[in-house]
């Protein structure tokens, strides 16, 4: 019996290692480059549209806000609860309650008076936590921040509310 | 009998441009993606950071604008991923009652920047919006 077959040379296995070497070359210069940026990016919450709800709905309410009562119905203002009283379309105010006690979530709660005429919530969110926030000019305002899991601070954003008299 | 003799050198040859035609491709497309992804949390993080400058010198009366240091006033720390950076505030007078306030953020050795403009008109003192 004749063996036809004869294997590769040498040469022909140092050749396919070292294509395959420069792609496996490439495949890491580009990954590690990914790997750098995740490390000093923290997370675009932003492009998340659950949060860019939060953040718009919370941008308005703050924006009409006349006055923030201390608690309202067992809720108390903290930084994981903000109680505003808020102006609506109609000319009449609402209280609101943003409670972001429950980690990854946030419930809004609008008040007419005592009686709950509205519950929102939305789910798979970040950290958040609400501060004060004085401006060089004088005004206050509400502070909503965000971190990732890796603490970076995600999400800063101050937003003011418009002067009612 | 020898029945199977391999392929050729040209076949080799024209499978291997195709095989790396592809791949480039693939690889090129995945860098693109991370330079894009890259750039859009850069510019997420300085559009925060212009819009909370934005809220101050929207609020600085109106006659005490040109006396402002022309420098953010605003907590930058959401900039910390983009240092080294520099931040500029721009006021042009279009007209008497009328300023162009243009908030700058530029990083990357200046290569990357990020605007946002306002502009103030004299109200005379009210707060009217």
């Amino acid at each position: 019996m004749v063996n036809d077959r004869r294997g590769y040379t040498l040469l022909e296995v140092v050749v396919s290692l070292a294509v395959f070497g420069i792609f496996l070359l490439i495949i890491a210069v580009v990954t590690a480059d990914m790997r750098a940026n995740e490390k000093r990016y923290p997370i675009n919450y932003m492009a998340h549209p659950e949060v860019s709800a939060v953040m718009a709905r919370m941008r308005k309410d703050i924006f009409d806000t006349k006055y923030y009562p201390a608690e309202f119905q067992g809720y108390q203002q903290t930084p994981k609860t903000l109680i505003l009283y808020t102006l609506k379309q109609t000319g009449f105010g609402n209280t609101v309650v943003w409670d972001f006690r429950t980690s990854g979530e946030v419930h809004r709660k609008e008040f007419n008076a005592t009686e709950l005429t509205a519950d929102w919530a939305a789910h798979g969110l970040p950290d958040f936590t609400i501060g004060s926030y004085t401006l060089t000019t004088g005004q206050d305002a509400v502070r909503i921040s965000a971190t990732d899991d890796q603490k970076r601070l995600a999400i800063d954003e101050i937003f003011v509310p418009r002067p009612h008299n | 009998m020898r029945k199977s003799r391999g392929f050729s050198l040209i076949e080799v040859m024209v499978a291997i441009v195709i095989l790396g035609i592809v791949i480039t491709t693939t690889i090129s497309m995945f860098a693109e993606r991370q330079k894009r992804l890259k750039q859009a949390n850069e510019t997420i993080l300085a559009y925060q950071a212009l819009a909370n400058e934005a809220e101050i010198w929207r609020r600085i009366d109106f006659a005490s604008l040109d006396g402002q240091p022309p420098v953010f006033q605003s907590d930058l720390t959401i900039l910390a991923p983009l240092a080294p950076y520099t931040t500029a505030v721009r006021i042009d007078t279009t007209r008497p009652d009328t300023k162009n306030i243009t908030l700058t953020v530029r990083w990357s050795s200046a290569q990357r920047t990020a605007k946002l403009g306002i502009v103030r008109v004299d109200t005379g003192g009210s707060s009217l919006w």
